[in-house]
């Protein structure tokens, strides 16, 4: 299943809200979440709680080298940031964003701005679960601790970590309940071996 | 160019009017029409305790004639149906908000999650007892979470916010932004129960299991809208009323 892309549309302008925000929703071959935020000077909270993909601004409203900033301050260092060119703007500062938008792009060129910005996180999120990903669910789901995973299968406690984000992330399961769920219907661990873990719960 | 585009872009009085422009309600609209346009306004009637036969009254008259602030019930629908926040967050009222906030928790708990649990656990009729099992203790213990989090609202974040509300001045430990901060979104795990089940259920899709999934959908949407009032309507209130204690 294709994931759903999140947009988030900031800018003053209801015009330009509006417009671009029914665009991303009429494409539906896209699959869009689109979200609004008018007012700028709440955008960094509204932008923690939505969580976007991508986010589309108005370049006025943020400065040159605002991007990086923004990204650190949200905690979200892998935020898509586009331009929304509404006026002539140096080439100096769109460099700073991962796309641009101008006022007089076609729907078309702008469906195919966005999927090539979601290009390589699709590649990605579509990766199989390797051996050892595969390992680490099943003891996931027994109820083993980072520490014991790590030491069962010889690894630092960091690597498993990140093996557990990058799980996360490929499944979009974020619980070890949901992890449950996926290792027995897809056949990875059998009941009467996680037992104890499931009848006694957490 | 520079020109043009400064004027619109940096006056406040644009943007404040650019955000309130858009279909919101107001106190002269007819109840009536707020709940036919937006059906799922009704749950928003429930919880503030206002019943249903209004005939064409006015949202001003049928809030006076519930007791209920209109000035409040406006921020929660016009947040809900419009996505914006009041032009005066300071006239939102903390203690009507918790009565509706109050109301809602009582709606998830004691029927809405009750109700998906019966329905999901018949719809998982044709899948074997091992699959059925793994998902009910996903479901029961997410359910479990739910509480925790409202429980704790329930009895440390609402009595302070009607304690600071009252005349109490003495000094408080506790701080709304304290609530703010930890505040986790609890629809999320509710919504990725349904993914998991569309990506992987290997059983058929019966009716049951079409109509728990769609509820589940509905029920993570309006958490996730309970959540909302919560983070921009209670929580600027109380800030106000910090501040004011303070000066």
């Amino acid at each position: 299943m294709k994931r759903r892309i999140h947009i988030v549309v900031a800018s003053p302008s209801h015009v330009i809200r509006v417009g671009l925000s029914t665009i991303f929703k009429k494409m539906s071959s896209l699959g869009a979440d689109v979200a609004e935020i008018p007012d700028m000077t709440d955008m960094s909270r509204r932008l923690r709680s939505i969580k976007p993909d991508v986010l589309v601004v108005d370049v006025s409203q943020l400065g040159a080298l605002a991007c990086q900033s923004l990204r650190a301050d949200i905690a979200m260092p892998s935020l898509k940031i586009v331009a929304m060119l509404s006026q002539m703007t140096d080439a100096a500062v769109i460099k700073n964003f991962d796309a641009s938008i101008s006022l007089y792009d076609s729907s078309d060129v702008i469906r195919d701005k966005i999927v090539r910005l979601m290009e390589e996180e699709v590649d990605e999120s579509r990766l199989e679960l390797s051996m050892r990903e595969k390992e680490i669910i099943c003891c996931v789901v027994k109820g083993m601790t980072n520490k014991q995973i790590a030491d069962t299968l010889c690894l630092s406690a960091h690597t498993v970590m990140t093996h557990r984000r990058n799980i996360a992330s490929k499944l979009s399961i974020h619980s070890t309940a949901g992890l449950t769920i996926y290792a027995i219907v897809n056949k990875l661990i059998e009941l009467d071996e996680i037992k104890d873990s499931i009848y006694v719960g957490e | 160019m520079s020109n043009f585009t400064s004027e619109i872009d940096f006056n406040p009085q644009y943007i404040k009017e650019t955000m309130y422009s858009t279909g919101r309600y107001s106190y002269e609209d007819t109840m009536s029409s707020l709940i036919c346009e937006n059906p799922s306004m009704l749950l928003v009637l429930s919880r503030f305790a206002i019943t249903l036969g209004q005939g064409d009254k006015t949202i001003d008259e049928v809030c006076v004639a519930h007791g209920v602030d209109t000035y409040t019930f406006l921020s929660v629908v016009n947040l809900l149906v419009t996505d914006t926040l009041p032009d005066d967050q300071n006239k939102v009222l903390p203690l009507s908000l918790l009565k509706y906030l109050e109301k809602s928790h009582e709606y998830f708990i004691s029927y809405r999650l009750p109700d998906i649990r019966r329905k999901l656990s018949d719809a998982l009729c044709d899948t074997t007892a091992v699959i059925s099992k793994v998902i009910m203790d996903y479901f029961d213990e997410y359910v479990k979470g739910v509480k925790e989090h409202m429980g704790y609202e329930e009895t440390v974040v609402f009595p302070y916010v009607r304690k600071i509300c009252g005349d109490d001045t003495e000094l408080n430990k506790y701080h709304i932004d304290i609530f703010k901060d930890h505040h986790d979104n609890i629809d999320e795990l509710l919504s990725e129960l349904k993914d998991i089940i569309i990506k992987y259920y290997p059983a058929g899709i019966n009716f049951s299991m079409s109509d728990a999934l769609f509820d589940i959908y509905s029920c993570s949407e309006d958490l996730a809208l309970h959540a909302k009032v919560e983070d921009m309507l209670l929580v600027p209130a109380v800030k106000n009323i910090e501040l004011s204690h303070k000066r």
